[in-house]
C-alpha cells in the first residue's frame, strides 16, 4: 500500500466514495465509512511526512504508461509545495465527516470522490492527467451543489460551471499546444511537467497559452474580475462543498500557477506580472469593502475568502521568494482558517435555520467553546501574529513592496480592510444580547471539540513556529523563482520577440 | 452474382431507412429497423460466401442474438410507452424538443 | 556570550501559559460547576508576580553588567527564515526595556490583585483574568521583543486584548462598538507600523533585522528613507497611543471594566507608542524634522485633548482625556529627541495615572456603578483612603511638585524650551494649567461639597482591602517616583536619564539654569492658576453646568466622532453595499454575463436542430454516417 502511497491517497477515497454511493448503506454507516477512509488517507499522509526529505525533487514518483504514441502517461509525485497542499487536504478533510451530519449517503460519496481528485490534481505530474482530475474534481462538486444546495442553487451550479469549464477548454487548448510545441521541438510527444520545462516559448502563441492557462488558474483561485461566481457558489452550496471549495479547490488554483505557470511560462510571467498583482490587489481590497455590505454571514465570508485569495495570488506575481513562501505558507494557513469558519457558519445555520447575521446574536455566551473556536479562525484570518495567518500575510506584502512599493502599500491595506468587516460580523452574531433563536444554540460536542482541536492546535502551531513548515517549502519555492528567473528573458526580450515576428 | 446479393441488401437496407424516417408507427419503425438488420445480414452471409470464410455467418449469428435482444427490450419499451399514452405514435414521444 | 541569558523568555511567557490555563479551565468548566473565585484570582496573580519578581533580576543583573554591553538577549527559536529574511522569537532587555518591564509587571501585578475585588462576582470571572494575562504577556513580548517583528506580534497582541476587554460586557453593543472601533483604529496605524517594518526591512534588513544590528548599520540609510519609516512607524504610534488624528478610540474604550482602563489604557498599552520611538530613537535622532513634527502632533493632542477633559461628566471619560494629553507629552518629550524625559514621563505616568483609574473604580464600586460625577459629591467623608490616595494622584497628575508628575513633565517643558521650541514650550505651560484646572474639577465635584444624590451616597463605602492596598501602594509610587530622576538644579543625579542613557540617541539640550528655573517656575505658576479656577469653580459645590456655544462643542469632543462618521465610516459602508447589491451583480460580472451570453446564443442556434422527433434523428445519423463514410472512402483512395 505504502509503496504507491499518492496512487493510494487518490484511488482509496475514489472507489470508497463509488461504493458509497452504490451501495445502499445508512447516512450515518456512510458517514463512518467517509470519515475512516479520509482517517486513512490522513494516515497515509503522516507516514509519508515522516519519510519525505524535502529535498526540492519529485518524491514518491510513480509513472505509468497511459497513451504511449502520444507520451501521455500516469505520473505522480510530490515535491514541498505540493506535498504540503496535498496534507493540508488530508488533515482537513476528516472533520467534514464528524461535523456535517444527516446528509444523504451520496453526499459522503461526493465529498470522497471529490477529495481523491482533488489529491489526484495536487499529486499529478503529467499535464494531461492533471486535466483529468481538474475535471473529475468538478462533478461531484456539480451534484453537491446543484442537489443539496440552497434556494438559488440552480443559478449558482449553472454559473461556476458555465466559469470553471469555460477556462478548463482553453487550458486545454494551452495543453495540447504545449504537446504540439514538444513535438516540434524534440520530435516525440510528452505531457511530463519536468520535460515541458525545457521548452523555450516564444512569441504570440506562447502568450496565448499562457494566457489559457493562466485564465484557467484565475477563475479558480479566484482573481479579480473572474470572481463573481463565487460568492454565489459559496453561498448557495452545503457548508461541506464550501469548505471543499474555499480550503483546497482554491488552493490548488494556486499551486497550479506555482506548479505549471512558473516553470513554463517564466518569461510571459515575469512580462505580465505587474497587470496581474494588480488585478489580485484591486480583488483584494474589492472584496473586502463588498464583504462589509453583506447580510448572510456566510456570503460575507464568501467575499472575505475572496479578499483573502486576492492576498495570496499577489504572492505568486511578486516573484521574489518572500513572496512566494509566504503564498505557499497561506495556503496552509488560509485553507485551515477559512475552512474552519465555513463549517462553523454550517453547524449555526444547520442548528439555527439562519445565517442572516441580523437574526443571530449572543451566540458566546450560549456556546463559549465554539465561540473561542471561531475567534481563533477568524483571528488567524485576519492576520494576528500567533495565529498562522500572520506569517503568510506578512511575507506577502514584504514581497510586494520590494516588488513594487504602489502594490505593495495597497496590499497592506488588507490589515484595515480584514478587521473592518470581520469585527462587525462577529459582533452581531457572537456579542450583543442573543434573542429566541439563539436560546438553544448548543455548543459544541464533544466529538466535535475534539475534531476541531487539531485544526485550531494547527493554527496557533503554525504562528508560532512556521520555521519547520517554512524549512521544506522554501527550497522549492527557491527553485521555482530560479526558474523562473532563468528562462526569464527580461519583458524588453519579449517586446523584441514580437516584433521580430510581426517581420 | 454478388452484385446482385450486394443490390438486394442496399435496396433492403434503404427501405428500413426509408421506414424508419418516414413511418410514425412505433411498430413499423421497428419493423424498419429489423429490416435494415437484416440487410445488413445478407451482405455479410453473400460476403463470407465471396471470401469463403466463416467470419460473415459469424457475424450474422451476432447480428441474429442482437436483434431478438433489441426486440425483447424494445417491445417492453413499447409497451410501457402505451401504458402511459396510450399511443404508438412517435410524432407524440417529442420530449427532446428543443 | 556573557549577555545571553536563559530566562528571559520566560518572562512573557509565565502570563502567557496562566491565561492558557485559566482559560481552558474556565472553557473546560462553563457547562458545569465553576471553580471557586479565590482560585483563579491566586492563579492569576502568580504570573504577573513571578514576571515582577524576574523583572527585578533582570534588573540587576543589568546593573552588573559594564555601560558599553549593558543588555541581555536570548533567542528561543529561529522565528522564520525566509532568503534574506531571517527573524529569530528573541528578547532583548537594555536599560530602556528594564525600566518598562519594572514598572509593567508592577502595575500590572497591583492591577491583577485589585481586580479580585473589583470583578468579584463576576460571571466570568475566570474569562477576565485569562484575558488580562493575555495581555500581560502580550505587553511583556512588545517592550522584550528584540527586533521590530517581535515586537509587532506583542503589539498586536495588546490590542487584541485591548478588544477583548472593552468589549468584556458583551451584551451591550455600545461597549462591542468601542471594542470594534479600538481595533479598527489600531489596525489603521498598524498598517504604517507594517510598512515602516517593510520599507526598513528592505534597506538594511539582510544585515539582521534586530535592534542592535539595526542600530550598527541604521547610518546605511538615505535620510529619504529614514523619513518614511520614521512617519509609517509613528503612524503605527498614534494608532496605539491614542495621538491625533487616532485618538477618538481610547475615550469608547473606557467602556471596559476600571482596571482594564487602568491597566491597558493608561499604565501600559497605550504607551507603547511612546516606547517605540524611543526604542527607535537611532533612526528617529537622525531626522529632527520629523522629531519636531511628532512633537507638534503631541502638544496639539495634549491641547485638544485636555480641551474636552475640561467639560466632560463621565469620571473615566475625564481621566481617559487626561491620559490622552499626557501621552501628548510624552510624545512631545521623545519629538524633540529628549527620549529619556518621554520615557520618564512613561513611568511616572503608569503610577499616578493607575492610581486615579482604580481610584475612580473604587468610586464607581461604591457608588453602585455609576459613573457620572455630577451624581456624586461630598464623598471624601464617605471614602476618606480612596480620597487620600487619589488626592496624590491628581496632585502628580496636575503638576504640583515634588509629585512625581511634576519632575517628569517639567523635564519635557523644560528641553522643549532648551531646544528653542518656545511654541511647544508655551502651549504646554497652558496645558499644564488646563490639566491642574480638570483634575481639580473632577476631586472637588467628587470629593467635596455635598452629596448630590442622597440614597446612592448612603449606601457608599470602602472597598476592601484586597482594592485599596493596591491604591496606597501605587500612591506611595506616585509620590515618590519622581525623585528617582531629579535634576541636578534639586541636587539630583539625574539617575534614570543615566540608566537609560545607553539604550538612547539622545542630545542632552544643555541651557543655562536660568532656563530651567523659568521652566519650573512657569510650570508650577499655571498649576496654581489652575488649580485656584477650579477652587473658586467648584470647591464648596456647583451644579451641573448647561453647556452652550464652545462650550457644548468641546464637550461633544469637537464632533470628531460625527465628524470621521460622515466622511470615513459611512462612505465606507455605502461603497460596500453599493458593491455587494450593485456593482459586483451588475458591472463586474459582465465578463461571467458575456461568457453565459455566448453559450446561450450558441444554444439556441443548435435548438434548432433538436426538433424532437426520432426520425429526425435518425436522419442526422444517417446523413453523418453517410459524410463519414464518403470521406473514408476518399482516404482509401
Amino acid at each position: 500500500m505504502f509503496d504507491n502511497v499518492l496512487s493510494t491517497m487518490i484511488f482509496l477515497p475514489i472507489v470508497i466514495g463509488l461504493a458509497v454511493m452504490l451501495i445502499p448503506f445508512g447516512s450515518n454507516a456512510a458517514r463512518r465509512i467517509g470519515l475512516a477512509a479520509s482517517l486513512l488517507v490522513l494516515l497515509l499522509g503522516v507516514r509519508a511526512y515522516f519519510s519525505f526529505t524535502g529535498s526540492g525533487q519529485l518524491e514518491f514518483a510513480e509513472t505509468r504508461n497511459l497513451i504511449e504514441t502520444l507520451g501521455i502517461a500516469y505520473r505522480l509525485g510530490v515535491d514541498g509545495i505540493s506535498f504540503f497542499v496535498l496534507l493540508t487536504g488530508a488533515v482537513l478533510i476528516p472533520i467534514v465527516f464528524v461535523v456535517v451530519r444527516d446528509r444523504p449517503r451520496a453526499f459522503y460519496g461526493n465529498l470522497l470522490i471529490t477529495a481523491g481528485a482533488m489529491a489526484g490534481a495536487i499529486a499529478a505530474c503529467d499535464l494531461v492527467l492533471f486535466y483529468i482530475f481538474w475535471e473529475i474534481m468538478l462533478i461531484p462538486i456539480f451534484f453537491m451543489i446543484g442537489l443539496y444546495g440552497g434556494p438559488d442553487r440552480r443559478a449558482a451550479t449553472i454559473k461556476i460551471m458555465l466559469y470553471t469549464v469555460s477556462g478548463s477548454l482553453l487550458m486545454l487548448a494551452s495543453i495540447i499546444y504545449l504537446g504540439a510545441a514538444f513535438h516540434a521541438h524534440f520530435g516525440v510527444w510528452s505531457f511530463e511537467t519536468i520535460a515541458l520545462t525545457g521548452l523555450d516559448l516564444s512569441g504570440r502563441t506562447a502568450t496565448l497559452a499562457f494566457f489559457g492557462f493562466m485564465l484557467a488558474f484565475a477563475i479558480k483561485i479566484p482573481i479579480f474580475p473572474l470572481h463573481t461566481w463565487l460568492p454565489d457558489a459559496y453561498t448557495e452550496a452545503p457548508a461541506a462543498a464550501t469548505f471543499l471549495l474555499s480550503a483546497i479547490m482554491a488552493k490548488i488554483g494556486i499551486y497550479a500557477v506555482i506548479r505549471f505557470i512558473m516553470p513554463v511560462f517564466g518569461p510571459e510571467l515575469v512580462h505580465y506580472a505587474v497587470p496581474l498583482a494588480w488585478a489580485a490587489v484591486i480583488g483584494l481590497i474589492y472584496c473586502g469593502i463588498a464583504a462589509i455590505g453583506q447580510k448572510d454571514m456566510k456570503r460575507l465570508l464568501a467575499f472575505s475568502s475572496a479578499s483573502h485569495m486576492g492576498v495570496l495570488a499577489l504572492g505568486l506575481f511578486c516573484l521574489n521568494i518572500q513572496a512566494l513562501t509566504g503564498s505557499i505558507f497561506q495556503i496552509m494557513a488560509h485553507a485551515t482558517s477559512t475552512g474552519l469558519l465555513f463549517l462553523l457558519i454550517g453547524m449555526i445555520e444547520d442548528r439555527l435555520q439562519t445565517r442572516e447575521i441580523a437574526d443571530l446574536g449572543g451566540i458566546a455566551r450560549q456556546a463559549p467553546i465554539f465561540a473561542f473556536f471561531f475567534a481563533v479562525a477568524l483571528l488567524a484570518s485576519v492576520g494576528l501574529p500567533g495565529t498562522s495567518g500572520f506569517i503568510g500575510e506578512f511575507l506577502i506584502i514584504l514581497g510586494a513592496i520590494k516588488f513594487d512599493t504602489t502594490i505593495g502599500i495597497f496590499a497592506a491595506t488588507t490589515l484595515i480592510i480584514g478587521v473592518c468587516y470581520m469585527l462587525w460580523m462577529f459582533q452581531r452574531v457572537f456579542f450583543e444580547k442573543g434573542n429566541d433563536r439563539t436560546a438553544g444554540f448548543t455548543d459544541l460536542s464533544a466529538a466535535e471539540t475534539l475534531a476541531f482541536l487539531p485544526v485550531i492546535v494547527l493554527i496557533l502551531l503554525m504562528g508560532v513556529f512556521p520555521q519547520p513548515f517554512i524549512a521544506r517549502i522554501e527550497p522549492a519555492a527557491q527553485n521555482h523563482i530560479a526558474t523562473v528567473q532563468a528562462t526569464g528573458r527580461t519583458s524588453g526580450q519579449i517586446a523584441l520577440d514580437h516584433t521580430l515576428q510581426q517581420h | 452474382m454478388i452484385h446482385d446479393y450486394l443490390s438486394l441488401s442496399i435496396l433492403l437496407f434503404c427501405l428500413g431507412v426509408l421506414g424508419v424516417i418516414s413511418r410514425r408507427n412505433v411498430f413499423t419503425v421497428f419493423m424498419s429497423i429489423e429490416l435494415m438488420l437484416n440487410a445488413a445480414n445478407l451482405a455479410f452471409i453473400a460476403l463470407a460466401r465471396l471470401h469463403e470464410s466463416m467470419d460473415g455467418h459469424v457475424l450474422a449469428l451476432l447480428v441474429m442474438a442482437v436483434a431478438a435482444a433489441e426486440a425483447a427490450l424494445a417491445l417492453a419499451v413499447v409497451i410501457l410507452l402505451h401504458k402511459h399514452t396510450g399511443k404508438v405514435d412517435t410524432n407524440v414521444f417529442s420530449l427532446l424538443k428543443g | 556570550m556573557a549577555n545571553t541569558t536563559t530566562y528571559l523568555g520566560l518572562i512573557p511567557l509565565l502570563p502567557l501559559v496562566g491565561a492558557a490555563v485559566i482559560g481552558f479551565l474556565h472553557l473546560g468548566t462553563c457547562k458545569g460547576e465553576r471553580l471557586p473565585e479565590r482560585f483563579y484570582g491566586l492563579l492569576a496573580c502568580t504570573a504577573p508576580i513571578l514576571t515582577f519578581l524576574l523583572a527585578v533580576k533582570v534588573f540587576f543583573d543589568l546593573r552588573g553588567l559594564p555601560v558599553e554591553t549593558r543588555f541581555l538577549s536570548q533567542e528561543v527559536f529561529t522565528w522564520f527564515k525566509v532568503g534574506e529574511m531571517d527573524i529569530a522569537m528573541g528578547f532583548l532587555a537594555d536599560p530602556l526595556s528594564s525600566l518598562m518591564l519594572l514598572f509593567v509587571t508592577f502595575t500590572g501585578s497591583l492591577i491583577h490583585i485589585y481586580s479580585i475585588g473589583y470583578m468579584a462576582k463576576d460571571e466570568s470571572f475566570a474569562k477576565f483574568f485569562a484575558y488580562l494575562n493575555l495581555f500581560l504577556g502580550s505587553m511583556l513580548i512588545l517592550v522584550l521583543g528584540n527586533g521590530p517583528v517581535v515586537m509587532f506580534v506583542g503589539w498586536e497582541g495588546v490590542g487584541l486584548c485591548s478588544y477583548l476587554l472593552i468589549s468584556y460586557y458583551s451584551e451591550d453593543r455600545s461597549n462591542v462598538l468601542a471594542g470594534n472601533k479600538a481595533f479598527i483604529v489600531n489596525r489603521i496605524g498598524d498598517f504604517g507600523f507594517v510598512l515602516g517594518m517593510a520599507f526598513l526591512f528592505w534597506a538594511i534588513g539582510s544585515g539582521g533585522f534586530d535592534y542592535i544590528s539595526l542600530k550598527a548599520n541604521a547610518h546605511m540609510l538615505p535620510e529619504a528613507t529614514v523619513i518614511l519609516v520614521c512617519l509609517l512607524l509613528f503612524l503605527g504610534a498614534t494608532g496605539k497611543s491614542a495621538q491625533i488624528p487616532l485618538y477618538v478610540w481610547l475615550p469608547d474604550a473606557m467602556a471596559g471594566p476600571t482596571p482594564v482602563s487602568a491597566l491597558i489604557h493608561a499604565a501600559t498599552m497605550v504607551t507603547a507608542g511612546v516606547y517605540m520611538v524611543a526604542r527607535f530613537s537611532f533612526l528617529y535622532a537622525h531626522v529632527a524634522a520629523v522629531g519636531v513634527f511628532i512633537a507638534w502632533v503631541g502638544i496639539i493632542t495634549a491641547l485638544v485633548s485636555a480641551i474636552y477633559g475640561m467639560y466632560q461628566d463621565d469620571i473615566k471619560k475625564v481621566l481617559a482625556y487626561s491620559t490622552v494629553s499626557q501621552l501628548g507629552y510624552m510624545f512631545a518629550g521623545v519629538g524633540l529627541a529628549a527620549y529619556s524625559a518621554g520615557i520618564f514621563h512613561v513611568f511616572t505616568h503608569a503610577f499616578f495615572k493607575a492610581l486615579l483609574f482604580l481610584g475612580a473604580g473604587s468610586v464607581i464600586y461604591a457608588m453602585h456603578h455609576e459613573q457620572n460625577i455630577w451624581k456624586m459629591g461630598g464623598l471624601r467623608s464617605k471614602l476618606p483612603l480612596t480620597y487620600k490616595t487619589m488626592l496624590i494622584g491628581s496632585l502628580a497628575l496636575a503638576g504640583c511638585p515634588p509629585f512625581s508628575g511634576f519632575f517628569s513633565k517639567d523635564e519635557i517643558l523644560y528641553s522643549a524650551l532648551a531646544s528653542g521650541h518656545t511654541g511647544i514650550w508655551l502651549v504646554g505651560v497652558l496645558v499644564a494649567g488646563m490639566t491642574a484646572y480638570y483634575t481639580f474639577r473632577m476631586i472637588f465635584v467628587v470629593f467635596h461639597g455635598s452629596p448630590r444624590d442622597a440614597h446612592a451616597f448612603d449606601h457608599a463605602h470602602e472597598p476592601p482591602a484586597v482594592m485599596t492596598v493596591p491604591l496606597v501602594i501605587l500612591a506611595i509610587g506616585a509620590l515618590f517616583a519622581g525623585f528617582l530622576n531629579l535634576p541636578a538644579l534639586f541636587g539630583g543625579s539625574q539617575q534614570v536619564t543615566h540608566w537609560l542613557a545607553p539604550s538612547l540617541a539622545e542630545h542632552a539640550h544643555e541651557a543655562a539654569h536660568s532656563t530651567e528655573i523659568i521652566a519650573i517656575a512657569a510650570s508650577v505658576a499655571a498649576f496654581f492658576v489652575g488649580i485656584l479656577i477650579a477652587w473658586r469653580k467648584f470647591g464648596q459645590g456647583a451644579e451641573e453646568p448647561v453647556f452652550r456655544g464652545f462650550a457644548s462643542f468641546a464637550y461633544h469632543t469637537f464632533r470628531v466622532n460625527e465628524f470621521y462618521d460622515v466622511i470615513l465610516v459611512r462612505p465606507y459602508k455605502a461603497i460596500g453595499g453599493a458593491i455587494a447589491n450593485f456593482i459586483d451583480a451588475n458591472i463586474t460580472d459582465i465578463p461571467a454575463q458575456v461568457i453565459a451570453w455566448f453559450y446561450r446564443q450558441a444554444g439556441s442556434l443548435f435548438k434548432l436542430l433538436q426538433v424532437g422527433y426520432v426520425r429526425a434523428y435518425a436522419i442526422y445519423m444517417i446523413v453523418g454516417l453517410s459524410v463519414m463514410s464518403l470521406l473514408l472512402a476518399q482516404s482509401f483512395k
